[in-house]
């Protein structure tokens, strides 16, 4: 390779190569003013605060007085929601801020399974406290468009995430 | 203790669809690897878990998938051991600055544009228990991988192994997957060190440590297995033992180091010696129980975890659709550009910058390592893993048209390297 070649190896490696990574420097420092939604992926404990859960339909299933393991994948502010063990009641839910909000409904596999029947939508809307190690969550259980159906209290905490037990 | 009954079932299963479907892309002139990847994704939640959940829920009860993790996580680990005896650094050296200049532009290139990608998608679908560095790195890592084996199948397949095309695409493909997997490593490392009680320091210390005792230590080792073939024109059965013992143990030492498993198989092959008639004759060893029985299992695995249902909706889609034009422009753009700067024909240089954009099989195992540490989630997953599928399938046509394979014939006439590489793998 002759000097003149040389030159156009460094001058085409200057900007093709080593201009960029600078600006990768850049990308990279710049996004960490970013922020993404509170990570709430993994397994959550729910409790329901009274027994009046027996009263409103699956919401045994959900949150027992004695607690129940809720299972929760998370994609940016979407969330799915499953019961661990009875993979009948989904929920599609999100969370924006620290407010999470989720409406169960049986999938076509737990409607014809009889552990619950439900005709409306069973909503969660929880406030989660980001600041707590681990996570936890405070909230209700309702009825969807039912306001004769009282709420029921439930409280939550987190058992695993990023497949870490806490 | 598994079900027997149900993983054999699982695995006939798997074997027969991703045998039909490799056979159906093959006819159609596509990598029987792409269709094997179509087969996994099918017997998922995006098509069987679609159209008949009560069976697919029968067929792959979750308590079953850990058995089937395993079974393709083995499968793997020998796969990225054939993958590293592949990769030979020393023929970038041969091919010149040209090949030094495509090779690193082709890494930056996606790189950076996947790192912007990721400043627009980090707030979108990702979570804050993921740090913008390690979500920015990993989508760069992710979109700068070519899928060597693959590569090598096609350039093999159209008898462009020869070409200066060929060789210049494999030189590269090497250099872009070993760095793809040093970034990959110091990802992971980042990720674990959250929940390790070891010192960040000493976790890489001990990689730093470990790969410079097989780099200049075992690797002379490593060459007795070359002057054994050599005198005998084959391996004994307790050799090609030792050497998978030596890949599984590896494997050990840098998952108990931090990393991954898949990182210590890999360095275990790029350190074998790399003569050719030695390289294809350990090949041919291992390849067909991995790329018949166990590779077909990761497919379905991936397949499984994948699911399109979670890219619904305008906004979904319009993310995939970047996602893809980003790994496509940084990865065919960047090469066709360093190349055509270099000299090549612009014919040629698209020719290569539609090579180096086949991700494949190991994009897949790197976004499986994503999802497994978290940094990426079931969305931006299925994403990726549609993004993979999409690169990989487009490369045979789109090269037909831009190099046709007349014009390859006459090019290679007159060049004389013997054709060796990842043939069955992929």
């Amino acid at each position: 390779m002759d000097r003149h070649q040389s030159r156009n190896f460094a001058i085409a490696y200057t900007f093709l190569v080593a201009l960029p990574v600078l600006g990768l420097v850049g990308v990279l420092r710049s996004g960490r003013v970013l922020s993404a939604p509170l990570s709430v992926e993994g397994i959550w404990k729910l409790q329901a605060d009274s027994k009046r859960s027996l009263a409103l339909p699956c919401a045994r299933y959900i949150a027992s007085p004695r607690g129940t393991a809720v299972a929760i994948s998370q994609s940016g502010k979407d969330l799915t929601l499953s019961l661990v063990g009875e993979p009948g009641l989904m929920a599609a839910g999100v969370i924006e801020g620290t407010t999470l909000k989720a409406m169960f409904h049986p999938s076509r596999e737990g409607a014809g399974q009889g552990q619950c029947q439900m005709h409306r939508g069973l909503l969660l809307n929880a406030t989660v406290n980001g600041k707590a190690n681990p996570r936890s969550l405070t909230g209700n259980l309702s009825v969807a468009d039912c306001f004769s159906c009282p709420p029921v209290g439930i409280y939550g905490v987190r058992q695993i995430s990023n497949g870490q037990p806490h | 203790m598994p079900n027997i009954f149900t993983l054999v079932l699982q695995i006939a299963v798997i074997l027969g669809a991703c045998r039909v479907v490799g056979t159906l892309f093959q006819k159609i002139r596509q990598p029987r690897v792409v269709g094997e990847m179509f087969a996994g994704i099918m017997l998922g939640p995006s098509l069987l878990g679609w159209m008949a959940p009560r069976f697919e829920t029968y067929l792959f009860p979750s308590s079953s998938l850990g058995y089937l993790n395993a079974l393709s996580q083995v499968g793997v680990i020998i796969f990225m051991f054939l993958v590293g005896l592949g990769i030979n650094l020393k023929e970038l050296k041969s091919q010149g600055h040209a090949a030094v200049l495509t090779s690193h532009v082709s890494i930056v290139g996606p790189f950076v544009l996947a790192a912007a990608l990721a400043r627009f998608l980090y707030p979108r679908l990702s979570d804050d228990s993921v740090t913008f560095t390690s979500f920015a790195l990993f989508m760069g890592a992710a979109m700068s991988i070519t899928a060597f084996p693959v590569l090598a199948r096609i350039l093999s397949e159209r008898g462009m192994l020869s070409s200066r095309l060929g060789t210049v695409a494999i030189a590269c493909a090497a250099v872009d997957d070993a760095t793809g997997w040093c970034i990959l490593a110091y990802i992971i490392v980042l990720i674990r060190a959250a929940h390790r009680q070891t010192p960040l320091w000493l976790t890489f210390a001990g990689v730093i440590l470990f790969a410079l005792m097989m780099i200049y230590g075992v690797r002379r080792l490593l060459q007795g297995f070359e002057t054994a073939y050599k005198k005998r024109g084959v391996l004994s059965d307790n050799l090609v033992a030792s050497m998978l013992l030596l890949v599984l143990a590896s494997a050990l030492c840098t998952e108990w180091l931090g990393i991954h498993l898949l990182f210590g198989s890999f360095l275990m092959g790029a350190i074998m010696p790399k003569e050719q008639k030695f390289v294809r004759y350990v090949l041919d060893r291992f390849e067909t129980i991995t790329v018949t029985l166990l590779l077909p299992l990761f497919f379905a695995f991936t397949g499984l975890r994948t699911n399109i249902g979670l890219v619904s909706g305008s906004q979904m889609w319009i993310y995939c659709g970047l996602i893809i034009l980003v790994a496509t422009g940084g990865k065919l753009g960047g090469s066709m550009l360093a190349c055509w700067i270099t000299g090549m024909r612009l014919r040629e240089a698209a020719g290569l910058g539609t090579l180096m954009n086949t991700r494949g099989l190991m994009e897949l195992v790197i976004l499986n390592i994503g999802l497994d540490i978290k940094v990426i989630s079931p969305a931006l997953f299925s994403m990726m893993v549609l993004m993979a599928l999409t690169t990989t399938f487009m490369t045979t046509p789109v090269l037909e048209l831009i190099c046709p394979q007349e014009v390859i014939r006459r090019e290679v006439e007159n060049a004389s390297t013997p054709e060796v590489g990842l043939n069955a793998v992929a």
